[in-house]
């Protein structure tokens, strides 16, 4: 069975960890080389594991471009988001016998060392994947 | 039953465990695969069945399920309650026994027998949830063959369900095999709950028939689930062979007036040759296997009764010396008691009436009738009429099955006549 796990950023996150967000404290060398070890540790070991699908993280929410229908025909919108909004920043699917074993998983990424700000509060979300084969028409 | 009826109730523990590995919450999984059992039940007969019957319960649970997450969600946000609890340790440790190991089907139905079987369960309430979630019977069906009525049995399978989802922590329990350690004695509850079944079915506590063969029937059908998930488990051989040998006696052990007829008197032409034939194959391959369980002597002694051509052509030494092995086993009073039967077989009525003194002080089956019957027995083979005649009146007194009542009473009849 395949799951996803979220995770979620905003624009001054983004920013603080490139340490120019005006609102934000910025992350020191030290504190980004530490999360890039664990995330590669952990996606490692899911990998040789046989866990692991797919991962990837996203580019800046300010590089979002929102496609919605306006009057019957389709309207961009340059960057929807404003700077504070959580949203999301990365996932990695993973393919593992049951829900319990992906939020074991989950929990785990969720151990990433964190910013400055600590890691208080800070979500991952892990969601069941639909896949058709599963499913009937009844 | 009907073929529709025998398919659901195949399916029902891999419907109900491929929902909870999917969603995980396994109480209200478990209603929902219920729910899909009954539409299904319903719309099957009528309709004809679905191309892919599973894939159909699947879908139809799944979306069950996710109805009465949405409500239970809403109903908790009303609330303002917080659902917010601590993830368990177990679940941030890199799992060293867990990981990508391809699970099956058949994992899932010992899972949900190790689930419905959990320790912190009363008996009555292991029984209860094993029946609706492995066996897939409704909870109407399980209040009828336990003379329950079917609130009382939905209070008894929720409260279970509740016990279980407390003791997992937040997300309920993990729909995951025990781990080794704890595994041999979680599949000794798991095959008592699969005895006590049985035992329900074949010598019903109380009630009108002396038999509700439907319970043994499903306790046959689970131990032999069991059987094929763990073939190389030779105490898991040992009760499947225990039941079919002691089932294969069903048809002789009532006569037309459906009065109690002891094996001494039964017609062994009844007996069920099959049956016998594959209860002893099992358990003669299973004796040799390592270390040898109480279901194993169990069912050797069973098979020796199976295979005498009377009561008196019965091996009696043979069953002396293996309830010897069972009294070392297990300290159980109903095992002395049968003892003291066979050593009456073999010694004579005085020997066994001896062993029976010692069991009057034993409160765990003092007040218990079959202790008095045997003793009725035993006096009257020794010649004693009156003796026997007191104690089955004694026995009759504390039985509440009829069949048994009324044999006693005949028995009290035949030595006034």
């Amino acid at each position: 069975m395949k799951y996803m796990i979220l995770l979620y950023a905003s624009q001054q996150d983004y920013e603080a960890m490139q340490g120019k967000s005006p609102v934000k404290e910025a992350w020191t060398g030290e504190q980004l080389g530490a999360m890039a070890a664990f995330m590669e540790k952990f996606h490692q070991e899911i990998a040789e594991s046989g866990e692991l699908v797919d991962a990837h993280g996203l580019d800046a929410p300010v590089h979002t471009r929102r496609i919605q229908m306006r009057g019957g025909v389709p309207v961009v919108t340059d960057g929807p988001y404003s700077e504070a909004q959580e949203v999301l920043a990365g996932y990695t699917i993973v393919e593992c016998p049951s829900f319990d074993r992906a939020t074991e998983l989950a929990a785990r990424m969720s151990q990433c060392p964190p910013g400055p700000e600590g890691a208080e509060g800070l979500y991952t979300d892990v969601r069941p994947i639909i896949e058709g084969h599963e499913y009937v028409d009844v | 039953m009907s073929d529709v009826e025998n398919l659901l109730r195949e399916l029902a523990p891999q419907v109900l465990g491929a929902v909870v590995r999917r969603y995980g919450h396994f109480d209200l999984a478990e209603d929902a695969a219920q729910e899909a059992f009954l539409a299904a039940a319903t719309q099957w007969p009528r309709d004809g069945l679905p191309e892919n019957p599973r894939a159909w319960l699947i879908t139809v649970a799944s979306r069950r399920l996710t109805d009465l997450l949405r409500s239970e969600q809403s109903r908790r946000q009303r609330e303002e309650t917080v659902a917010r609890q601590e993830l368990p340790d177990g679940w941030l440790a890199p799992g060293a026994d867990r990981g990508g190991a391809v699970r099956s089907d058949a994992d899932d139905s010992l899972i949900l027998l190790f689930l419905c079987c959990h320790p912190s369960l009363s008996p009555a309430s292991q029984i209860a949830l094993t029946l609706r979630a492995v066996g897939g019977l409704t909870t109407a069906e399980i209040g009828r063959a336990f003379l329950v009525p079917e609130a009382t049995m939905t209070r008894r399978i929720t409260r279970a369900k509740q016990t279980i989802k407390d003791r997992g922590g937040p997300l309920g329990p993990r729909f995951d095999m025990p781990p080794p350690a704890e595994r041999v004695e979680r599949l000794g509850a798991v095959l008592h709950v699969l005895y006590l079944i049985f035992n329900e079915g074949y010598a019903s506590t109380a009630g009108p028939t002396l038999q509700r063969s439907d319970l043994a029937r499903e306790a046959i059908r689970l131990a032999r689930l069991v059987h094929l998930l763990l073939p190389d488990d030779s105490e898991v051989a040992g009760l499947l062979a225990l039941m079919l040998l002691t089932d294969a006696r069903r048809t002789a052990r009532t006569d037309a007036d459906g009065a109690l007829v002891p094996m001494a008197l039964q017609n062994r032409s009844l007996w069920d040759a099959d049956q016998i034939a594959e209860g002893v194959a099992l358990v003669t391959a299973a004796l040799p296997r390592g270390a040898v369980g109480p279901y194993q002597v169990q069912a050797a002694i069973a098979a020796l009764h199976d295979e005498a051509l009377s009561a008196e052509a019965t091996d009696w030494p043979q069953i002396v010396a293996l309830y010897e092995v069972l009294l070392q086993i297990s300290d159980n009073p109903v095992v002395a008691l049968n003892h003291a039967v066979a050593v009456a077989m073999v010694f004579g009525p005085a020997a066994g009436l001896e062993l029976l003194v010692a069991l009057d002080g034993d409160e765990r089956i003092a007040e218990d009738h079959r202790l008095h019957a045997v003793r009725g027995h035993l006096l009257e083979m020794a010649g004693d009429r009156s003796g026997a005649r007191a104690s089955y009146v004694a026995a009759a007194a504390r039985t509440a099955n009829s069949p048994q009542q009324r044999y006693l009473h005949d028995r009290v009849a035949r030595l006034d006549s």
